[in-house]
């Protein structure tokens, strides 16, 4: 991993925490906000998973399984939140 | 048998030697995810549940100092990153200054959240105040002692900063960053 690429990572990461902390003052209605919050961190775990675990370079089968795990767990908490927002 | 056989019947570890790291990291991180990701199922599914608790226990946390913890850590992980990269360019004075950063920020990140717990006890909140807040203090003190965990590993692995250990240690230290960024949104932010 060259050193410019996780430099990057790390920008991308601070930018992603601190739009993560605005977004409840910025995004009043729930289901967009909630949309907004659980697709940052996708974005932020993304990297996590690439750059910073290392499995960019490694086969798809772990780099798949981690990165479902992020989108499985971010993507059940905004269905159930937008259930029960709807119902 | 092939060459490629030969090697996987050696190590005994098949695709996980794929991996960076000692392979048996990977199982526990496996293990980890796992753990977690139905902890925080519990907890979502919780929250349907009890919609107005929830929200009430929310707006009692601090997300902003969350929000900070959460660019201590990610800052952290990327200094482990760096010395990893480092390590593996057999560096090993620079990669362990990179690794003390990584844990410096790391008792940061403990210091903060310590804080923010006895703020939260101050308000007369504690494990059995209310659905919401035992698993608030379960979700975020199980990661908390991993955060811990982590700083010990990156100590130890610190001390040869030898490639293999190094990367083994970071990819702990990278789990406890990710299930944080998961963590943070569900706990603390998400309506």
């Amino acid at each position: 991993m060259i050193p410019g690429r996780l430099d990057l990572t790390w920008i991308v990461l601070i930018g992603l925490a601190l739009a993560t902390v605005l977004v409840p003052s910025l995004a009043t209605r729930p289901l967009l906000g909630n949309a907004l919050l659980l697709t940052f961190a996708a974005l932020k775990g993304h990297r996590i998973v690439l750059d910073f675990l290392g499995l960019r370079a490694a086969p798809a089968l772990w780099r798949g399984l981690v990165s479902a795990w992020v989108v499985i767990v971010l993507l059940f908490a905004w269905s159930v939140s937008a259930i029960v927002a709807l119902i | 048998m092939s060459a490629t056989d030969c090697e996987q019947e050696e190590t005994g570890w098949g695709i996980l030697e794929d991996l960076p790291g000692d392979p048996m990291i990977w199982v526990l991180i496996f293990s980890e995810l796992a753990a977690f990701g139905l902890f925080l199922g519990a907890f979502i599914v919780a929250r349907a549940i009890h919609p107005a608790m929830f929200a009430a226990g929310q707006a009692t946390l601090d997300a902003h100092l969350a929000g900070l913890n959460t660019i201590v850590l990610v800052t952290s992980g990327w200094a482990a990153a760096r010395g990893t990269a480092v390590a593996r360019a057999r560096c090993k004075q620079a990669a362990r200054g990179w690794l003390f950063g990584a844990m410096a920020l790391g008792g940061v990140f403990i210091a903060i959240k310590l804080f923010e717990y006895a703020g939260e006890i101050a308000q007369g909140n504690g494990l059995e105040t209310s659905p919401f807040f035992t698993l608030y203090f379960l979700l975020t003190g199980f990661h908390l002692l991993h955060v811990g965990l982590g700083i010990v590993i990156l100590a130890v692995v610190s001390w040869r900063a030898e490639v293999i250990g190094v990367e083994t240690g970071a990819a702990f230290w990278h789990m406890v960053d990710l299930l944080w960024i998961v963590m943070f949104p569900i706990l603390y932010l998400v309506r």
